[in-house]
Parts: structure tokens; C-alpha cells; sequence
């Protein structure tokens, strides 16, 4: 049990930010992706005999966090905020380009910013994000060209903008 | 024109990456409790015959206490998609409105449910140890008398059909009281044998907590008291 403390440990110390970006991203929310990834660690911990032989686990808890938080918001039949006021405030070039990335992101299909924020975050390859949103490999390349298509045109927006 | 617009896809997933990995993010929460809210997710998948014993909670939070009302469905998405065989000990579920909602069913883990409203917000501290925390202090005007009448602007109470113990409560709406102005109801309506506690943060002023001891046998949950949030009692 103890081998298991250590290595679900080790295991939320070095995946909780790369999935809470990842999460961040699609959910557009702060406060919403870190509950959501904090109960999709917690459901993590209640099953890790199956999550730590699964092949891509941090992937796991980013679908899991997703689905929490469809099914709490599902329950109250509200959609996921996804406002302006939850992004980064604007201010540096950096904090500018960021916003404009996510707000790039947040025009993006649910499933497009999935596919997106897998390969980013947790830089997972065509294969393992279409076998872990259950779609075929040749959909998650149209996603990611269309999301690559929109963060390209904001990276080149604000690049201009900025000088 | 400008460098962007050359970019591969691979260049701009690495430029995105780059610039939104450099964003502020929370730090992880505490792992202890991760793991201690985890491990009451294991417990909750276990049948629960009902509530014996004593409960003792100390919440930092105004919150309504319910017991014993009938049913309609289970309250909270995960004991919700599992057969009523398997109801959980208890669950804590944010309500809209920032409320938090607490089902008792079983007294289990206490050391599980005081990590999982801790980890929501709440100073809480919870014992399964058949008395109240020593080490909390009354809020002056916090105590709920018995039987609670009237309920309190930081306090509220329901005792919905207690099998006939109770005198029926001007402050009961079918099964459900509120206080005006404060909270929101509980997702549903709680079996019998369940305890509902709803706890609104939002409402409590600030140093207090709120502490609550239950006895199974009398078939209701009380006294309800707030009391000063500190370290010892409510974990802050």
C-alpha cells in the first residue's frame, strides 16, 4: 500500500499542472478545471489499482475531470462558463497572447479543444488522443488542423498588434 | 506578414504550448487530502444500512440541517449512477450558488468527509466519536435551541418526519426549511436513515464555524451550534 502512496504521489505532483492547463483550456474556467481535475485525482486515488496500468494515465484524468464536470453542471442544466472574465486578465504582451490563444481555443468545438489541449498539454500522439476520446485517428487530425488553423491566425494576430 | 504565418502545425503547437504553459495556475491541493477524499469514495461504494451512533461536525458555514425526509432519488451524481445496494456512507456536493450539500447515510470515515469539506472550503472538523470537539468554542447567539425554533439568520434546521417524535415546524415546507435569503435547496430529497446538512459559506461571518452532533437513536441530528473557527476545532 505504501508503494502505492508513493507512486500516486509522485504521479499528482508531476500531473497535476500539465492537466489542469490541459483542462484549463477546454473548460476556460480557473476555478472549474481545478475542481474538476482536483475530483478527477480524487477518483484517481479510489481506482488507481486500474489507472496506474492504464496507458495513458494522465489523459485519464483529464477525461475524467471533463466528465465530473459535465455531469455536475448536466445536473444543475447549466453550460460550462466560458466568459471572458474567466481568462487571464490582459495586460503583458505574454498575458496578451494568451488570452487571445484561449479565446482562440474557446471558439473552437468542445472536441476540437479536447484533441488540442491533449497534444499541447500532454503531448500525446494521434493515435493515443483518438483510442482516448474514442474517435478515429483521421478525426483527430482534421481536429487538430483546424485548431492548429485557429492558433495560427491568433498567434499571427497578435504578433501583429504587438510589433 | 510575420513569422507565424510560416509556422508549421508543429511550430504553432510548440509556440502555443510555450506561451500557455507560462500562464499562473493553482498549485496542486494537498495530496493527503486527495487521497482521504478517495479513499471515501471507496467506502461510498459500499451498502449503507443507515446511521448508528453519534455524528459531531464543526463547519465553517451557516448550513440547514435535514433528517429523515422520503426520497425521491439519490442526491449526488456518483451514488446516483449506482444501484441504491450501493449507496455511499456520505457525499459532499457543491450545490449552485456556492452552497454545500452534505448526505450522511452512515457514520464512516470521518476523517474522509472532514478532507472532502475542507478541501471545498469549509473549516471543518468532523468526529464520529459520539461527542462534541472539546476544543470548540460557542458563537454568542450561535446555539440552536431544542427544538429549533425559531431558526437562526446563521443557522437553520429542518427535522422533516421523524416517524412521529417531532411536533410538526411552522419552518418545514414540504420536508425542506430555509431561512429566507440564505442558500439553496438540497439537490433532492433525502431517503430515510439520511442526514442532509447544507452548509452556506457565503453567510457566516467571519471567525465562525458551525458544529453539529448527532445521535442516531433519538432519530435526529443536534445540538447545532456556531461556534469560533479555529485551528483545533475547525482546522483553521
Amino acid at each position: 500500500m505504501s508503494n502505492e502512496r508513493a507512486e500516486f504521489t509522485d504521479f499528482f505532483r508531476t500531473s497535476w499542472e500539465p492537466c489542469l492547463r490541459a483542462v484549463l483550456a477546454i473548460v476556460g474556467s480557473p476555478q472549474l478545471a481545478e475542481d474538476q481535475v482536483a475530483e478527477a485525482f480524487v477518483r484517481a486515488w479510489a481506482s488507481w489499482r486500474k489507472v496506474r496500468r492504464h496507458p495513458a494515465p494522465r489523459a485519464w484524468i483529464v477525461r475524467t475531470a471533463l466528465n465530473a464536470g459535465a455531469s455536475w453542471w448536466r445536473q444543475r442544466s447549466r453550460e460550462l462558463p466560458l466568459a471572458d472574465h474567466d481568462l487571464t486578465a490582459r495586460g503583458s504582451p505574454g498575458e496578451e497572447l494568451d488570452a487571445s490563444l484561449l479565446t482562440a481555443l474557446r471558439h473552437l468545438s468542445p472536441r476540437q479543444r479536447e484533441v488540442i489541449a491533449l497534444r499541447i498539454f500532454l503531448d500525446l500522439d494521434t493515435d493515443t488522443i483518438a483510442s482516448q476520446l474514442g474517435i478515429e485517428a483521421g478525426t483527430v487530425r482534421m481536429h487538430l488542423s483546424r485548431g492548429v488553423m485557429a492558433l495560427r491566425r491568433e498567434l499571427t494576430a497578435t504578433n501583429d498588434h504587438g510589433g | 506578414m510575420n513569422a507565424h504565418a510560416d509556422m508549421s502545425d508543429t511550430d504553432v503547437l510548440s509556440a502555443a504550448r510555450e506561451s500557455l504553459s507560462g500562464m499562473p495556475v493553482a498549485s496542486p491541493p494537498d495530496v493527503e487530502t486527495i487521497m482521504a477524499r478517495g479513499r471515501a469514495r471507496r467506502y461510498r461504494r459500499r451498502l449503507v444500512p443507515g446511521m448508528t451512533g453519534t455524528v459531531a461536525v464543526a463547519a465553517g458555514a451557516t448550513l440547514a440541517v435535514t433528517t429523515l425526509a422520503p426520497a425521491r432519488h439519490q442526491a449526488t451524481p456518483q451514488a446516483g449512477r449506482r444501484p441504491a445496494a450501493h449507496l455511499a456512507a456520505w457525499t459532499v456536493t457543491k450545490l449552485a450558488g456556492g452552497d454545500i450539500s452534505v448526505t450522511i447515510r452512515e457514520l464512516k470515515d470521518p476523517a474522509g468527509l472532514q478532507g472532502a469539506l475542507r478541501t471545498d472550503g469549509i473549516p471543518a472538523s468532523v468526529t464520529f466519536a459520539g461527542q462534541l470537539n472539546p476544543a470548540c468554542r460557542p458563537y454568542p447567539g450561535g446555539t440552536i435551541p431544542w427544538p429549533p425554533q425559531p431558526p437562526t439568520p446563521l443557522l437553520r434546521q429542518v427535522f422533516p418526519k421523524p416517524d412521529g417524535l417531532l411536533p410538526p415546524s411552522p419552518h418545514r415546507s414540504r420536508g425542506w426549511s430555509q431561512a429566507p435569503g440564505h442558500g439553496s435547496p438540497p439537490p433532492a430529497s433525502p431517503h430515510p436513515g439520511q442526514t442532509v446538512i447544507v452548509i452556506a459559506p457565503s453567510a457566516l461571518p467571519g471567525q465562525a464555524g458551525v458544529q453539529i452532533a448527532a445521535t442516531y437513536g433519538a432519530r435526529w441530528i443536534g445540538p447545532v451550534r456556531v461556534v469560533y473557527a479555529s485551528p483545533q476545532c475547525t482546522g483553521r
